[in-house]
């Protein structure tokens, strides 16, 4: 009985001892540095300051401004990123010849880096050599070529627009793989009861996907949130701090300020604003 | 019998042996950190070369990647912290002061003293590398003085003498601007505090405490933020606009003038042939005018096993001929006289505008907060400066309150 009870365990403890390693041991790291104050290159004096980094950011304005950006950045991007995933994932479940191509290629903005990512959509937006600017003005839907990254109106909206290139095929493979599990005899059954197009995707396709739609919402707030990559390399947090948020805000803090004690705090508090999402997640999926 | 006895003999020998070979057999390694800012240029050659003539020391150099000089820095202090330090490594006299705090730096003065190269180095190197504590950390390998790049053709056509003060840089850029040019390329993003620097500092503001929020000193602001806000000769796209975009920008003909340093001259004149050329940053009434120093070094680390084989590099690569090949591939000057009376990398004129500039030549304050500043402070608040987010005269003050506190 008692070694029916350990087996489990043994086969459990080389994930558990990854899990320990990778994540737990990092994740302690962090809220003892956060504890301390750590500055890089001053490696000889690390006094404990206890919460004094917490407090510091709660009454730091650059804090609050990065968390409601924040919100800005997860609400547009995975909004705008389901929305375009959805949309194709239903004309990839439509039947068409060069259907399997089509499936191949939309793939191709998740597979890319996001350094190349961010690149690419830097040089694309370029107030002077940039083709958006060309062809908008060739076109006459400018008037002018457009500073997209360097003008606080439209910076968010830009790296936004790079995001959401990048993110939808996650979405579009996820719920074309949802909208596959739903049984014809459903969309039959719908049909015979006299739904239309607009009646059957809300009564038959919509409650089919819900399990995944859900998870798929919830995973990718949870990456996007976390995510700084193209941030960082198309506006750097700028034009001044109006892409600056809370990941990207304790980043800087950290690796270019050098300040590893108040970036600690910053990210555990980021984690902690996280976990709400992540218990939702963890209850959700243990139904 | 005789067979084992043999065999266990042979055994034997063959555990002794390598025991018994002589020490300078085992070459002593050097770990050294380089950055190149093209980074296909490999110092391949020169490590074989060094090795060849130095048999009992292997070079193991490390290409490490510069992200605007963040990712290079905070790659070295983890790696101090963390013990595992290169035994050298490239480095810039901003970043002197953390290392000293960290006491991370070798004094090199007992090597340089008895060095035969020590007079091809010129007293204004040797000067402007010199810690605060009077020690010498770092040995002199590579420098650049930034300058004005101009297109001589414009300026010619507009029949406008080349930028020497303000007055007439301001009228150039005027003149050049419009359909589609502008007068001037603005780095508003990180690594932009050289071009401010030599339009605000080099026309009355100063380094030094409160000598950024005198009344010449914020007027001086004032009219580097109207440049973009009145006078519109920057790009629009100047707040967010890096290196990568100013040099684009010259080279596709949108701007008349932008400061850089003879690194991108080859590719300047690839693109634009005779067109262009560079004259020293403008000078303000006084005749005194500002350019960054942009300073390369190397220095070894208080954890190096192997210092004396790490200082034999070091001095290979700040002599002569090696020092010259190793700049043709950093695109940045040789710090030797000797390889400075042929040097051939560039165009006449661009080495030309270096010299002339080394009267203006400065180098940021040596403290721990200048890091802080190029980073991450002066491209943040001038952004905001530029967008009118906050006023030119409060940008200076938090420069002021960052380097010298309230």
């Amino acid at each position: 009985m008692k070694r029916a009870a350990l087996t489990p365990w043994l086969f459990l403890a080389p994930a558990l001892i990854a899990t320990c390693l990778l994540v737990l041991g990092p994740v302690l790291e962090t809220l003892w540095l956060s504890l301390h104050d750590v500055v890089l290159f001053r490696p000889q004096v690390r006094p404990f300051v206890g919460l004094a980094n917490y407090v510091t950011a709660l009454h730091d304005h650059t804090f609050w401004d990065g968390l409601g950006r924040s919100f800005v950045w997860v609400g547009a991007a995975v909004g705008l990123q389901f929305a375009l995933g959805l949309t194709a994932a239903l004309l990839l479940n439509r039947q068409f010849w060069w259907r399997p191509v089509a499936r191949a290629l939309v793939v191709i903005p998740w597979a890319l880096p996001s350094v190349i990512i961010g690149l690419v959509w830097t040089w694309m937006l370029d107030f002077n050599l940039g083709i958006i600017n060309q062809v908008g003005v060739d076109l006459g839907l400018l008037s002018g070529p457009v500073p997209w990254l360097a003008q606080p109106s439209t910076a968010m909206a830009a790296v936004i627009l790079a995001i959401t290139w990048q993110g939808f095929p996650f979405f579009c493979v996820t719920l074309l793989a949802g909208l596959q599990a739903i049984p014809r005899e459903h969309y039959e059954a719908a049909a015979i009861d006299g739904a239309g197009a607009v009646r059957s995707f809300r009564y038959v396709t919509l409650p089919g996907l819900m399990p995944v739609m859900s998870t798929a919402l919830l995973l990718r707030m949870i990456w996007v949130a976390n995510s700084l990559d193209l941030l960082l390399v198309m506006t750097g947090g700028g034009p001044g701090t109006s892409t600056e948020t809370l990941p990207l805000y304790a980043f800087l803090t950290a690796w270019s300020g050098a300040n590893y004690g108040y970036g600690s705090a910053l990210a555990v508090l980021l984690t902690l604003l996280l976990l709400a999402v992540v218990i939702f997640y963890a209850v959700r999926s243990g139904k | 019998m005789k067979r084992r006895t043999l065999l266990t003999g042979a055994a034997a020998l063959g555990v002794v042996a390598p025991l018994a070979r002589p020490h300078a057999a085992t070459p002593v390694k050097v770990r050294w950190w380089y950055h190149f800012d093209d980074p296909t240029a490999s110092p391949a050659g020169l490590v074989q070369a060094f090795e060849k003539a130095h048999p009992g020391i292997k070079i193991e150099a490390e290409g490490i990647p510069w992200g605007g000089g963040s990712d290079y820095d905070t790659r070295l202090y983890t790696a101090i912290i963390a013990g595992n330090a290169p035994d050298t490594a490239m480095v810039k006299f901003q970043n002197q002061p953390r290392l000293m705090e960290m006491q991370a730096l070798v004094p090199l003065d007992k090597w340089i003293s008895a060095w035969a190269g020590k007079s091809d180095i010129s007293d204004d190197l040797w000067r402007l590398t010199r810690a605060p504590d009077g020690k010498m950390y770092y040995l002199p390998l590579q420098y650049v003085v930034l300058y004005l790049y101009v297109r001589q053709d414009w300026f010619a056509k507009k029949n406008l003498p080349l930028p020497t003060n303000f007055e007439n840089f301001l009228s150039g850029a005027e003149a050049t601007t419009g359909d589609g040019h502008w007068g001037f390329g603005m780095r508003g993003g990180p690594g932009g505090h050289d071009h401010w620097g030599s339009l605000v500092l080099g026309n009355g503001a100063k380094l030094e405490k409160g000598g950024l929020i005198t009344p010449k000193a914020l007027a001086a602001n004032r009219w580097f933020i109207d440049l973009y806000r009145v006078h519109h000769v920057f790009p629009p796209s100047a707040p967010n606009d890096g290196f990568v975009q100013t040099i684009a920008n010259m080279k596709a003909g949108r701007t008349a003038m932008t400061i850089h340093h003879i690194g991108s001259a080859n590719e300047m004149v690839k693109a634009l042939g005779d067109a262009i050329t560079a004259v020293p940053v403008p000078r303000g009434a006084d005749g005194k005018g500002w350019t960054d120093f942009g300073d390369g070094s190397n220095a070894i680390f208080a954890q190096s096993k192997n210092q004396e084989a790490a200082w034999e590099w070091l001095a290979y690569l700040s002599s002569g001929e090696a020092n010259v090949i190793f700049n043709k591939l950093s695109g940045q000057v040789t710090v030797t006289k000797s390889g400075g009376a042929h040097w051939d990398a560039e165009p006449k004129r661009f080495l030309d505008a270096t010299v002339e500039s080394l009267p203006l030549a400065h180098v940021l304050p040596p403290t721990p907060q200048t890091a802080d500043f190029t980073r991450t402070v002066w491209p943040q608040t001038t952004q905001k400066a530029l967008l009118g987010q906050v006023s030119p005269d409060d940008m200076m003050r938090t420069f002021e309150k960052l380097f010298y506190g309230d």
